[in-house]
């Protein structure tokens, strides 16, 4: 076959023509499968020595996207370039991409160093380009002294660095990661988190990274791509997608605990301001984006984050939910409080029960049964209207110190 | 827990159990025996009728090297191994090639062509007796040991192929995913991924395979004439004289056939057994 003559870079050299190309370009991608329509139009254009992380709930089509970059997949319609070049029809090894399997997929009757030299082996290389291809991703891994071990003698956390390595020693155009560290335990998996944006920013190439943790997404991710039912739902930045979701998918995807939303009816629009409310929810004003214009009496969901929910408990004046408290979960640094308003019934909420999540980042006395108040300020709150449940209020800054500003 | 051991202190029990035990050891055994024994036989025995009883006079290196020296023996083994050791291997080749196209590649036809291989093990084969010897004839074969490797092969690769292509198929997709993502062909991953990791399939495939196809009689008697094409089962048969059998030659030469399987065995239990913990680890 072809594979093993043609090179694994046929990509410019150039730094200057490198620079003024885009590592992976996707247009208009379209996946079925019969009748199931698995990617919807995904239309990506990500910049040389971008972390890219796609998130999404399970089949979303994330994991799908990913092989279809890889030519693991083929795809029914749309055109895929990697540095420039159209790699629609060619196989995954002409595509100048490497892929990390959440199984690790290492070979189990091969050495750790006969495993990340697998590729170069298949190409024909010479043993000295192999031999120190392996050296210098061993090195940049720190598992030199493993390299004669086979893959069972390894923990988890070693053969994920193995698979790692494996894919440095192709010297790939992107990296592609399939939920790399899902495999892993918790303290494990924090550690390879740090590991991987330190080897991100070490060799400044580009990586695609698909997982279903919302948390490895927002601390690694150069831009987030949250996908849903084969779309892209969103890009952006992580603070940017937290702080602007651009629908209600977003908004309760990104966020843990999940955001609150609350079915609500728009009484009126004056300007750049919609009232809104509810049942047992005060009337509240609510600052509308550019553009748009909900009409009175148009149903429209309501968020709000449960860290931006605060307890006032000597000023039921201004609550703007009142209710009793259900169940309260000390976590030491933050306290999580249900609270059950009555008529105002959360949607698709957190705790599953209808409850409304109040977070908040200190120990409280409050206890279960208690009865609680609940201040919101207009100024955190989103509204979602619309076919689409797009967001229709006004951008928020991002505060990058997290600190948030005080409530009016 | 099954079996169930039987208590200590039911005495009758555990007498009752042992008896039964040896009696069907016996019983099963004593074929082998007496043929092991017939073995060591002088001729004056074997003309007395005593051929189940402990021998006058022990025999072993005359019977065994007269096997040698006075029957065909050594080419009929000769015969069998030139048949058998290309068969083998010619069926190990064919069948992991289809097994690792029917288990990793989807292509119209795939199931039918997997339903013919499972579905040909169905078809008792001698019926095909006629044809084969036949066809065996046109070509210009009959009476060859190539007669007997083409048909060998022809007919085991069909249960040699569902055998390989269940194996390869078990084996987690993720791997060939990787190997293709690092652009191995599909040659390249038959021979540097699945084959070492079908080693024990390929090892216990090698040993029933052998077994049969060394203890094949019936295609032997149907393909061959000749004494310098005949494999040892059919050789075995044509020692027998028509008046009088020198039965402990006969023996001899029936203990040294099946030493070859039982070597085979031993030879490749090591591969099998290491072969086969490997693929239990995980990852």
């Amino acid at each position: 076959m072809t594979a093993a003559s043609s090179p694994i870079h046929a990509k410019p050299r150039n730094q200057n023509e490198r620079n003024a190309m885009k590592s992976l370009e996707l247009h208009r991608i379209e996946k079925s499968y019969g009748a199931y329509h698995a990617l919807r139009g995904i239309d990506l254009s990500v910049e040389e020595g971008e972390f890219i992380v796609m998130v999404g709930p399970s089949g979303c089509g994330k994991s799908t996207l990913l092989k279809t970059i890889a030519g693991l997949e083929t795809i029914s319609s749309g055109q895929i370039l990697i540095s420039g070049r159209n790699v629609t029809k060619e196989e995954p090894g002409d595509r100048g991409i490497a892929m990390v399997f959440q199984s690790y997929a290492l070979y189990p009757h091969m050495t750790v160093a006969e495993n990340m030299g697998f590729g170069l082996r298949m190409a024909k290389r010479p043993k000295e380009e192999i031999d120190a291809a392996v050296a210098r991703a061993a090195k940049i891994l720190r598992i030199t002294d493993q390299l004669d071990k086979r893959p069972k003698q390894l923990s988890g956390g070693q053969r994920q660095r193995v698979a790692i390595g494996r894919a440095i020693t192709r010297s790939p155009d992107v990296f592609l990661f399939d939920e790399p560290l899902s495999n892993l335990d918790a303290a494990l998996r924090t550690q390879m988190r740090v590991e991987l944006s330190g080897l991100h920013a070490e060799l400044g190439a580009t990586m695609i990274y698909v997982t279903h943790d919302q948390v490895e997404a927002m601390t690694m991710a150069s831009r987030i791509v949250v996908l849903n039912r084969g779309a892209i739902e969103q890009v952006g930045s992580p603070l940017d997608l937290y702080r602007n979701p651009a629908n209600l998918f977003v908004a309760g995807f990104l966020g843990a605990p999940r955001m609150n939303f609350f079915d609500v009816t728009v009484d009126s629009v004056s300007g750049a301001t919609a009232a809104i409310s509810a049942p047992g929810l005060a009337p509240m004003t609510v600052s509308l984006a550019d553009g748009v214009a909900p009409k009175p009496g148009d149903r429209a969901t309501l968020g709000i984050r449960p860290e931006n929910i605060r307890l006032s408990p000597d000023d039921t004046t201004r609550a703007a939910i009142s209710g009793k408290v259900r169940l309260v979960e000390h976590l030491g640094r933050e306290t999580i409080l249900y609270v059950d308003a009555g008529a105002l019934q959360c949607v698709s909420s957190e705790s599953g029960t209808g409850n409304v999540t109040v977070q908040i980042g200190q120990v409280t006395p409050t206890a279960a049964d208690a009865p609680v108040s609940l201040s919101i300020d207009p100024h955190d709150a989103y509204l979602f209207a619309g076919d689409g449940q797009r967001t229709v209020t006004v951008r928020k800054t991002i505060h990058t110190n997290r600190t948030k500003v005080g409530t009016i | 827990m099954y079996p169930r051991p039987v208590p200590e202190t039911a005495h009758a029990s555990r007498r009752l159990y042992m008896t039964l035990v040896g009696a069907i050891l016996i019983i099963w055994l004593a074929p082998l025996f007496a043929v092991i024994l017939t073995s060591f036989r002088s001729m004056a025995d074997v003309m007395s009728g005593n051929l189940w009883g402990w021998p006058t006079e022990i025999a072993v290196v005359e019977n065994y090297t007269a096997v040698f020296t006075q029957t065909p023996m050594a080419g009929y083994f000769l015969n069998s191994l030139v048949i058998t050791i290309p068969s083998v291997i010619g069926v190990l080749s064919l069948s992991t090639l289809a097994g690792f196209v029917l288990a990793r590649y989807r292509f119209p036809g795939n199931m039918l062509i997997f339903a013919l291989f499972v579905g040909g093990n169905f078809l008792p084969h001698q019926i095909m007796m006629i044809p084969v010897r036949d066809l065996m004839v046109r070509l210009n074969l009959y009476d060859t040991t190539t007669a007997l490797i083409i048909f060998h092969v022809a007919f085991q690769t069909g249960f040699a192929t569902l055998f390989m292509r269940n194996f390869i198929a078990a084996l987690p997709d993720e791997l060939f995913q990787a190997a293709r993502a690092e652009g191995a062909t599909p040659f390249q991953t038959l021979i540097h991924v699945v084959v070492p990791l079908v080693r024990p399939a390929l090892a216990a495939l090698a040993i029933l395979l052998f077994t049969f196809i060394w203890n094949d009689y019936f295609w032997a008697v149907v393909l061959t004439v000749s004494d310098n094409v005949k494999p040892v089962t059919a050789g075995l048969a044509n020692l027998r004289g028509e008046w009088v059998s020198a039965w402990n030659l006969i023996s001899a030469g029936t203990i040294i056939v099946a030493v070859p399987p039982v070597v085979m065995f031993f030879l490749m239990q090591k591969h099998f057994i290491a072969g086969l913990t490997m693929g239990a680890v995980k990852g």
